[in-house]
């Protein structure tokens, strides 16, 4: 505790006024003098006898000269200073709970608005420190991609202060398991102690928790022994669950940006709504072949190498470039999902990876469109040159990733798949030919025209072959 | 000369709260007093012309923009650094503040670092 200051204690109004009173009132002469012999109420003179201490929790501030009487009146200001002093105490102590409350106000302020981790790691611990005493101190917090338990933040002595912390081993590793914030003021005594921790005196360490796990913890640590209070820690674990906020929300904006990241990559090949099945998903989209129900679609321009042969390599490639584009918005639209560009033929799938209803319906409405929009794109070439034959079949196919462990494609295997790629070859231009599994889903809902029966390569029996009429 | 800091509130533990921050500015030589009231406010105001003061606003009687207004406009008091305190939560008329010539505002529960750190930096002092 500070030394205590008679000086400032008597200069307040109240005090100062009650002991004017009471010397004036006083029979004979007395002085107040402090420690050093100053006189700082009553009368300076030497006939003043005798010196009764004044007295603040057994120790003297100050002196009262007077008669042998004037004890009494040393035992009256003792008791006013002391009252004053407790009052200081107790003002004391409100501050520091004051400045307590409004360090967790500004911090949660200052950290909501911080979104990447370091950031919010240097901030708690900066503001940590300005309360709580230490010589170095950390943030320690799980790595997802590697399991361990990393110091992201440190402040102080940081070369002593470990980068690595395995849950379980030692003090800071025992609270990471146990996910109970802890003082220890001597450390060396304590039976989980080990010779990197050793370093220290005194330690207090606050875990940082979401609703299901220890994310990590901050600690400080002393060299010097200090003693660490109850108060300290129950600071310390509110700037802690804080934090833990604050992480939280790090993690999860990282974790959006890098949905984002993947989204906008994965909507060049599904649609977006697929996209979004998927991450909606509870994880069972799966990728892996297995064997589905669905629509495959095959579409192809006549003659494209003829009709190009008049153009420049660039030129095929821009024509094509908006050809794909424009195709692929009617297959998205659609929910189809494109599954490759073979030169210049397109392979589309309905019902995979997510299932869909009317999948049939849906490959029809699809190419009608494809076709119409064929006839009305912004290039006159393209227009006048691009005829386009559409296949589609439907049926059980294994769809999934296929490939190489370093090279997978999204893909059907099955002979529905033959089966559509062999109708739109015979296609003629502008045609849309579908098998009898597709008519009878669909013969309500469209005109179809029947083009009687062909054999497909691995089929035993012929293809029954219908027109769409649009 | 003795540097003066008057708090000037009608709030008992406000009043000891402000004291008590500025504790480090009296270890500096700065004296601290205190008003209880509007009125008690002026007086002190022209009889000790303290440097500083930390003026709460919503005071019964002579509420802390009147006070101001009067050191400011009526007395014309120069060399003195007036701080209106206001609530947090409670609409704080910025224009009206200006009107007066308050100095500053700061919003209470206060930040009592940032109480010193000003008052440091208004007195002039390390």
């Amino acid at each position: 505790m500070a030394p205590i200051n008679l000086r400032r204690l008597l200069q307040r109004k109240d005090v100062s006024s009650a002991i004017q009173q009471l010397l004036k009132v006083a029979e004979y002469p007395l002085s107040i003098r402090d420690l050093q012999n100053e006189v700082m109420f009553g009368v300076d003179r030497l006939d003043l006898l005798y010196k009764h201490p004044i007295e603040v929790n057994g120790e003297s501030v100050g002196w009262v000269m007077g008669i042998q009487g004037a004890e009494a009146i040393a035992t009256l200001v003792s008791h006013l200073i002391t009252q004053e002093l407790e009052k200081r105490l107790l003002a004391q102590e409100t501050l520091d709970r004051y400045k307590e409350i409004t360090l967790l106000y500004n911090l949660s302020e200052r950290m909501g608005a911080k979104l990447d981790l370091p950031a919010v790691a240097d901030l708690l611990l900066d503001e940590a420190h300005k309360f709580i005493q230490g010589s170095s101190g950390a943030m320690v917090l799980l790595n997802p991609a590697t399991g361990v338990y990393e110091s992201i933040a440190t402040f102080g002595e940081t070369e002593i202060v470990p980068l690595q912390i395995q849950a379980g081993v030692g003090v800071i590793g025992s609270i990471l398991l146990s996910g109970i914030g802890e003082i220890i003021n001597d450390i060396a005594a304590d039976s989980r102690c080990i010779a990197q921790e050793a370093c220290f005196s005194s330690l207090i360490c606050a875990p940082l928790k979401s609703q299901e796990e220890v994310l990590g913890l901050i600690y400080i640590a002393s060299q010097s022994a200090i003693n660490y209070t109850a108060a300290d820690l129950k600071l310390f674990n509110a700037l802690a669950s804080q934090a833990s906020y604050a992480i939280e929300n790090a993690l999860l904006h990282k974790n959006k940006l890098k949905e984002e990241r993947i989204k906008s990559n994965l909507e060049r090949y599904v649609p977006s709504q697929v996209v979004q099945a998927i991450l909606d998903s509870q994880g069972d989209v799966s990728l892996a072949p297995t064997r589905k129900d669905i629509t495959i679609l095959f579409s192809d321009i006549r003659n494209f190498t003829t009709q190009c042969e008049e153009l420049s390599p660039e030129e095929i490639v821009r024509y094509l470039n908006e050809y794909f584009t424009q195709m692929v918005e009617v297959i998205f639209s659609h929910q189809g999902t494109v599954n490759k560009f073979v030169g210049d033929m397109i392979v589309a799938l309905f019902g995979a990876p997510s299932p869909l209803v009317d999948s049939e319906k849906r490959a029809i409405e699809t190419a009608i469109e494809m076709q119409k929009r064929l006839r009305t794109l912004p290039t006159q070439w393209i227009r006048d040159n691009f005829n386009t034959g559409i296949g589609i079949s439907s049926g059980r196919v294994v769809v999934g990733n296929i490939g190489s462990p370093r090279h997978m494609d999204y893909t059907a295997i099955g002979d529905e798949v033959n089966t559509a790629s062999r109708l739109q070859s015979i296609a003629k231009g502008g045609q849309i030919l579908i098998t009898r599994s597709i008519y009878e889903k669909t013969k309500a809902d469209f005109q179809f025209q029947s083009c009687g029966s062909i054999k497909v390569k691995g089929k035993k029996y012929e293809v029954e072959v219908f027109e769409v009429v649009y | 000369m003795t540097q003066k800091i008057l708090i000037v509130d009608d709030e008992p533990h406000i009043r000891r709260l402000m004291e008590q921050t500025l504790e480090p500015l009296e270890d500096e030589g700065a004296e601290i007093l205190v008003a209880t009231n509007g009125k008690e406010a002026l007086e002190l105001i022209q009889k000790e012309t303290p440097e500083l003061v930390f003026l709460d606003v919503m005071m019964p009687q002579m509420n802390g923009f009147d006070v101001c207004n009067l050191v400011k406009h009526e007395l014309k008091i120069e060399g003195i650094y007036i701080i209106l305190l206001t609530a947090k939560g409670q609409e704080f008329d910025k224009t009206r503040g200006k009107e007066v010539g308050a100095d500053m505002y700061m919003t209470k529960p206060f930040d009592p670092d940032e109480i010193v750190e000003k008052s440091m930096e208004i007195l002039g002092l390390a």
